[in-house]
């Protein structure tokens, strides 16, 4: 997408001003309301201007404005303009304009979006959503019911967040349907959805969502400040907002997450994040988000802790091999063979016997070759997918070995690798390793075992100093918050975590009542007894 | 990275007056910055080597002959399977795991340098794990291998040292069955054996540095042989089940300072392991009714064994208190007996002290005749008793005291189970 730069350099004195023109009132006029506005929209064939007046009452004139696709049009005739026309024509009492604009205001409209306007461009911007406008000859003011109803594709599943077990909805582009599947999540009184238009061509409809009394304030401030700060001509995806209020520019790491699973917003909003839904897409932003966070599948709480806690040991395991994996086989091969052990060895150099590119220049055609060969599957259409996978792994795997391209040893390298970047859940940390990927190549192939250490130390101190939105990248880890590592590493079970973890920042921090933990009837038996009669009926309680 | 842009970033924003020299601040900066970056890559591969380039010895033997080094290098040769795996590099197994050469040199680095001579490959001695010194080099003096060892940067100091009569370098030509990597498998065997049958300790070349500089300055080393007079070094000759000649651990050579200067038998080392702690595990045979005959008849696993050594002074010369304490298994009876009876079991319990008193013996005798401290009596002297160590390292009388010393040892042996049957079958069957 072409974004204003031009623009907006031309225009340096007040980029402000040229972007957010001055509102234009409605004239009393409504000949004059009806031309201003097509002079706005021109001669599109979906907008639909009807107009009518009764000849007995020629003081009432009236405008239906709507677009056809944006609404539905049986609401629009039953609920709009069915009543009026009944009205007006079978009502023959001279009625001034400002009392026929009381009268269906307040009792004709049988619907429940009802604004009223003053600015063309406030009217307009409500057409665009499906109002259907009503002008009033003789007012400056209009009224706006909201017949919006067009065609939106049905909640699937999430295409790039799957679940075994778990709830199998994903948000879908429409912003109404995310909001009410986290309120249909969240049935409590605290949830808080403020919406912002932002964009000056696209006027994308933006929903901040937060627990009120969980969400910390200060994130909240400073979200609604950027987000109030962002002056473009078009929001289409969640991308554009990220990119625009992320902290720190200049890192390869997201500090906001993005997600298409309502429940992963939900559980976010319990633990104080904020959520942004961007109408248009499915997919939602979670602010502020640690580096720990992109390791946390919404399924580690659905299934038992154990393997929970075992599946998410093996994402950071496979975060780092993603990483550093090719890094490390060129820098013990080219430079630390002493730490191989023989066997290994010398099967390593049978292997190389014969191909003619040195360990690097193998290792980032086999890796580059890998990352072309993934952006194929994603741009190929779906029915010669499965041509490029045998492409992939019988001609540049099996032939390109054969042929002594290549030692079998860096393609099982770069498969684990790539194999490994998948195993991460979030597409997000897992994109911005491969390009981290490369540049560990080049420092291993000059610097061996030193040059990694160098840079992952570089890179600790990089991920050290990074914020979102005022939170520590590295919490609870550094800062160390040792009963805050609950949930980073390991999950343990869901009764053992009664505190709301520190990210967010809230002054509530327990969630769940004392001695959550099952307990068989037995026990509580010794229990009851040794605690004595009295509080027996409460031990029975629990149970 | 980071820091470092912050500390120059200063200078960028240094207030300049026109608009060019504000560029030229940071472009300057800019330099600065990648100055640094660039050297990395100047710097960085000095010491980058691909496999293919590189000779992996897997072995070295030094013989000394007409006043100057004689170094065979075993390098092992990746591209005939040796891996087992085959690799892509398509090897026949026809061509030989390992390949080897001699070279000759005034030092022994020289020699080194000079197999880039014949050689395409850089000799890489990381993963070296045998040396096999000739009799000739350890008549010579090994004190200068020695310290290549340890000042070298990619030879490995737990490299296993054995010592070969005749040519050193015959060994390493020698092919393994079982194992293509003749350097490994040396090493495997001699490993093994130390664990199970500890006739022969491995010395590795630390151990070796250790015990020559230690007090007593003395050494032994395993030998390794040739069975047969044959070197089997063609691959087809391999292809069989029985070798005529094959590789196997012989003698125990003694040093003495850097010099070999005498053998001492399989039966005379494994008296030796005992007088240093160094067994593991060993099987014994011995008579099961001494009174009967002294043929062996019954087999003894040795499972545990500890040696303590307690030096006492005896008005004129030293005494050495060996206790023995070891425990096992029967393992194999031949005779009539009855392992129900506790007599019995003492009886054999005895047989099996006497056999080990005897081999203890028999080797004192050997190393008290070599006049090689071997068995470390001067490390102990040292520490129980300073004062007069210092008087005897004053003497230089360490050879005298040695030849005076008189050793008594005491062994206890215990036979912890005798196995699924309490009977010899022997004595079933005659029933």
């Amino acid at each position: 997408m072409p974004v204003h730069s031009k623009q907006g350099r031309k225009n340096r004195k007040d980029p402000v001003e040229a972007f957010i023109p001055a509102p234009c009132p409605l004239s009393p006029s409504l000949d004059e309301t009806l031309q201003e506005i097509s002079l706005r929209i021109g001669t599109s064939s979906d907008v639909i201007i009807r107009r009518f007046t009764n000849e007995s009452l020629s003081s009432l004139a009236l405008a239906f404005i709507y677009i056809d696709g944006l609404v539905n049009a049986d609401t629009v005739n039953q609920t709009v303009i069915q009543p009026l026309m009944e009205h007006v024509t079978l009502k023959s009492d001279a009625i001034t304009a400002d009392k026929a604009y009381a009268l269906i205001k307040d009792q004709m409209l049988p619907i429940g979006g009802v604004q009223e306007g003053k600015t063309v461009e406030h009217m307009l911007s409500l057409l665009f959503e499906g109002y259907t406008l009503i002008l009033f000859n003789g007012l400056t003011m209009a009224l706006a019911a909201d017949t919006s109803g067009y065609e939106k594709r049905s909640v699937n599943e999430p295409t790039s967040q799957g679940v075994i077990r778990g709830p199998k909805e994903g948000f879908t582009e429409s912003l109404r349907v995310g909001t009410s599947m986290l309120r249909r999540r969240l049935k409590t009184s605290d949830l808080r959805i403020e919406e912002y238009k932002i964009g000056q061509r696209t006027g994308t409809g933006v929903a901040l969502v937060y627990l009120q009394g969980i969400a910390s304030e200060d994130v909240l401030a400073e979200i609604r400040r950027r987000l109030n700060g962002i002056i473009t001509d078009s929001i289409l995806e969640s991308n554009y907002i990220e990119e625009f209020i992320q902290d720190g520019g200049l890192t390869p790491f997201p500090t906001i997450q993005n997600t298409e699973r309502p429940d992963a917003v939900a559980g976010g909003l319990l633990e104080g994040q904020v959520g942004i839904i961007i109408d248009g897409t499915p997919f939602a932003l979670l602010a502020p988000s640690t580096f720990f966070n992109f390791f946390q599948s919404s399924e580690d709480y659905y299934q038992r802790y154990d393997i929970s806690s075992f599946l998410r040991l093996i994402r950071y395991g496979a975060f780092f091999v993603s990483m550093m994996l090719p890094a490390l086989y060129i820098a013990v091969t080219t430079f630390h063979q002493e730490m191989l052990p023989t066997t290994l060895l010398i099967s390593l150099a049978a292997q190389r016997e014969g191909v003619p590119l040195p360990a690097l220049a193998e290792a980032l055609l086999m890796e580059l070759t890998f990352d072309v060969l993934r952006e194929a599957g994603v741009r190929m259409p779906r029915t010669i997918g499965p041509a490029i996978s045998i492409v992939g792994a019988l001609v540049l795997g099996q032939a390109a070995v054969s042929a002594g391209l290549v030692s079998a040893a860096m393609v099982i390298v770069v498969s684990f690798t790539a194999i490994s970047n998948f195993v991460i859940p979030s597409l997000a940390i897992a994109n911005s390793i491969r390009l981290i990927r490369f540049l560990l190549m080049l420092i291993a192939a000059t610097l061996g075992l030193f040059g990694i250490m160098s840079f992952l130390m570089a890179l600790l101190i990089h991920l050290a100093g990074l914020y979102s939105f005022g939170v520590p990248y590295l919490s609870p880890v550094a800062p160390m918050i040792p009963r805050y590592l609950k949930d980073i590493f390991i999950r343990v079970p869901l009764w053992n975590m009664p505190m709301r973890p520190k990210t967010s920042m809230s002054k509530e921090t327990r969630r769940q009542g004392p001695d959550q933990k099952p307990q068989s009837i037995e026990s509580q038996k010794k229990k009851a007894q040794l605690t004595g009669q009295q509080k027996k009926p409460q031990g029975e309680d629990q149970a | 990275m980071k820091q470092r842009k912050q500390a120059i970033q200063p200078e960028s924003s240094l207030p300049l007056s026109s608009g060019l020299r504000s560029l030229a601040g940071k472009r300057t900066s800019c330099l600065l910055l990648c100055l640094p970056l660039l050297s990395t890559l100047i710097t960085g591969c000095w010491d980058n080597r691909e496999l293919n380039e590189l000779g992996i010895a897997s072995g070295s033997a030094y013989d000394w002959e007409d006043n100057q080094w004689k170094a065979t290098y075993q390098v092992i040769n990746p591209s005939s399977g040796a891996s087992g795996m085959g690799g892509s590099g398509g090897g026949s197994t026809t061509s030989p795991p390992f390949i080897t050469f001699t070279v000759k040199g005034k030092t022994i680095m020289e020699a080194i340098d000079k197999t880039n001579l014949t050689s395409t490959r850089e000799m890489f001695f990381s993963h070296s794990r045998i040396t096999v010194l000739g009799e000739s080099m350890a008549r010579h003096g090994i004190n200068q291998i020695i310290d290549m060892f340890l000042r070298k940067q990619d030879a490995r100091e737990t490299v296993f040292v054995f010592l070969a009569k005749g040519e050193a370098g015959d060994i390493l030509d020698q092919l393994m069955q079982m194992t293509k990597n003749q350097g490994a498998g040396i090493q495997l065997m001699i490993e093994q054996e130390s664990r199970l049958v500890s006739y022969y300790p491995g010395v590795r070349l630390y151990e070796l540095a250790m015990a020559l500089s230690s007090e007593s300055g003395s050494a032994v080393l395993p030998e390794i042989l040739l069975t047969g007079h044959k070197i089997m070094d063609e691959t087809t000759e391999t292809a069989v089940t029985d070798l005529p000649s094959r590789l196997a651990l012989g003698k125990l050579g003694v040093l003495k300072g850097e010099k070999l200067i005498g053998w001492l038998t399989q039966k005379q080392a494994f008296g030796l392991s005992f007088m240093t702690d160094k067994v593991n595990k060993a099987t014994i045979a011995f008579p099961s009714h001494p009174e009967a005959g002294d043929t062996p008849d019954a087999s003894f696993i040795l499972q545990k064994s500890s040696t303590t050594v307690r030096p006492v002074w005896e008005k004129d010369h030293y005494v050495m208190d060996i206790h023995i304490k070891g425990s096992g298994i029967l393992t194999e009876l031949g005779s009539i007996a009855d392992l129900n009876e506790r007599a019995t079991i003492a009886e054999m319990e005895e047989s099996i002290e006497q056999h080990v008193l005897e081999l203890v013996n028999n080797s004192w005798t050997e190393v008290r005749k070599l006049g090689a401290d071997v068995t470390g009596f001067a490390v102990r002297i040292h520490r129980s008793d300073r004062k007069r160590w210092k008087q005897i390292e004053q003497d230089k009388s360490w050879d005298s005291v040695f030849r005076d010393i008189e050793i008594r040892p005491h062994v206890s042996m215990k036979i912890e189970r005798t196995g699924l049957s309490n009977k010899s079958f022997k004595s079933v069957q005659q029933k």
